[in-house]
């Protein structure tokens, strides 16, 4: 195998089943691709070497001595910085947490070890997971693996960027309000966000209690599909977390879509779309009709009170999370966070708790919009091609601030609404970055988004391209 | 004497939760409320607040797929 860090997940625990590839050089391979390339990408907080080549000896024993082996083993991953381990720093992209050393390992970390996954380390992110571009004043931009001068999308920039470039087979982000659809849409990978409530948050950074998500950012969904199979379903120490049982979703990965209706909405996914994303929108959408699908548009008219909603929840939630440090140190904020986390302040509480109480109401209205007689929902992840670096920087220029949060403007409403959504590549834009598609589905059809989108990529390589590093 | 709406906004925050605005780009953060503000004025009346005892949870269990 000419070089074992360009198997995607399920290839390399394929590969390491099969006993054609050890944990150990999986590792190496992996090692030496963030060697060669993260200085330019700055995807990595903290590589853990030696404690990667221990995991991947462990499991090569394990595997030696007949064991049996997990569905990640052996499988290079590397974390956004805020699922904490026991005794090591998590520094939540920030700051103020740079020294702090978890007490608890998360959940979510804990399955993947036990799956045999091979945790290298920590990745950038935007600081405490709040901005839609990957900004870090702190520990320096991630760069988009597809042209250095653009942004990866966050908060979860690291795992975006980081899997595009192959540094590593897959990595957890968080999604709050597109945090990983964001980053796999504009780095050109795929990312899912499940149900709310569908994984564990326990040992994960908080940044609004109400609609946080864990999540995979990996090369197809077949690997997301893996990885989520292992991360999900019911945890004692987070109440919050759901009882349904977790379907094997990738024995139901078919590639059969005939008999699937997918509704597109007509209001919110494209007020002010750019001609480059509808055109590789549409192209999209025909991939899906070519295997069978229906495609219906259709009115959701809760759409415009889902908008307001989702403005408020997680502004305020932070803003109280945030508030001892904000009357303490602000300064130790980037310029781009106090000022957000500010106007969580303003937001009177009657209106908080109503855009809480009406969350499941308008839920039941948006699933009888959409989901009366269709399957999935497919939207563009973005309206508007991916932004440079530059263009969307409050710190250097408050005047971008609009910009800046146009960037989460289709992802945000399926957090509000709790749904599980996942995004993939569905082509370049006319300045050579990546586009993603959209495709949510009912509360804990996980599933189907998996479904529509490994067929999608049966009859598409824009999940195969190697950005050009 | 007329008042800012964004001046009043800074005291009441300050006076709420003793945050006191950040910088120049915490004003602007601010910018977005008259918008904001308008998109939920638009919405009073349209729906009325369930009495009954409720949970997103149970919102999200009660809308799951159905087996075909």
């Amino acid at each position: 195998m000419s070089d074992l860090a360009l198997l995607s997940a399920t290839e390399a625990a394929e590969a390491f089943a099969r006993g054609e590839a050890s944990a150990e050089a999986l590792v190496r391979a992996s090692l030496a691709r963030i060697e060669a390339h993260d200085g330019r990408l700055n995807a990595v907080i903290r590589l853990d070497r030696e404690a990667a080549l221990e995991a991947a000896a462990a499991q090569d024993r394990a595997r030696a001595a007949g064991a049996r082996l997990g569905p990640l083993a052996g499988v290079p991953m590397m974390h956004k910085d805020m699922y904490y381990r026991a005794g090591r720093v998590s520094t939540c992209g920030s700051r103020i947490r740079r020294d702090f050393r978890a007490p608890v390992t998360a959940t979510v970390l804990e399955r993947l070890d036990a799956a045999g996954a091979i945790d290298m380390g920590t990745l950038n992110m935007a600081e405490f997971a709040q901005n839609p571009t990957g900004h870090n004043a702190h520990f320096g931009d991630c760069h988009n693996p597809w042209n250095l001068a653009y942004c990866t999308g966050g908060s979860s920039s690291g795992s975006g960027a980081g899997v595009a470039a192959r540094l590593f087979a897959a990595a957890l982000g968080s999604d709050t309000g597109g945090s990983i659809r964001l980053p796999a849409s504009i780095c050109g990978v795929t990312g899912l966000k499940g149900t709310q409530t569908r994984v564990s948050r326990a040992g994960v950074m908080p940044l609004s209690f109400s609609m946080d998500n864990v999540g995979p950012l990996a090369r197809t969904a077949r690997n997301a599909a893996r990885i989520m199979g292992v991360i999900a379903g019911r945890d004692p120490r987070d109440p919050t977390s759901a009882a349904e049982p977790v379907p094997d979703y990738e024995a139901a990965l078919t590639g059969d879509l005939r008999g699937l209706s997918v509704a597109v909405p007509r209001e919110w996914f494209f007020d002010g779309a750019e001609d480059v994303v509808v055109k590789g929108f549409e192209a999209a959408l025909a991939v899906l009709k070519g295997r069978g699908a229906r495609v219906s548009y259709v009115s959701c008219p809760s759409l415009r009170a889902v908008g307001a909603y989702v403005a408020l929840v997680s502004r305020v939630e932070a803003a109280a999370i945030h508030a001892e440090w904000m009357r303490e140190h602000p300064g130790d904020y980037a310029t781009h966070l106090s000022a957000r986390l500010y106007g969580g302040y303003a937001i009177p509480g009657h209106l908080y708790v109503e855009a809480l109480s009406r969350r499941g109401p308008l839920l039941r209205q948006f699933c009888q919009e959409a989901f009366a007689g269709h399957h999935v929902v497919a939207t563009p992840t973005l309206r508007m091609r991916v932004p440079t670096l530059a263009e969307t920087d409050i710190d250097a220029d408050p005047d971008n601030w609009a910009r800046h949060m146009a960037v989460s403007a289709n992802t945000r409403p399926f957090n509000y609404l709790g749904l599980p959504t996942v995004s993939v590549p569905m082509g370049f834009d006319d300045r050579g970055l990546p586009m993603g598609l959209q495709l949510a589905a009912r509360p804990f059809a996980d599933g189907r988004c998996l479904m529509v989108a490994d067929a999608y990529q049966r009859d598409t390589d824009w999940h195969a391209r190697l950005p050009p590093l | 004497m007329a008042t800012d709406p964004m001046d009043e906004a800074e005291r009441a925050i300050r006076f709420w939760s003793g945050v006191a605005c950040p910088n120049a780009a915490g004003r602007r953060a601010l910018d977005d409320f008259p918008a904001l503000i308008a998109e939920l004025a638009a919405l009073r009346g349209g729906m009325a607040f369930e009495e009954e005892p409720a949970l997103f949870e149970a919102a999200l269990r009660a809308e799951k797929e159905q087996e075909a």
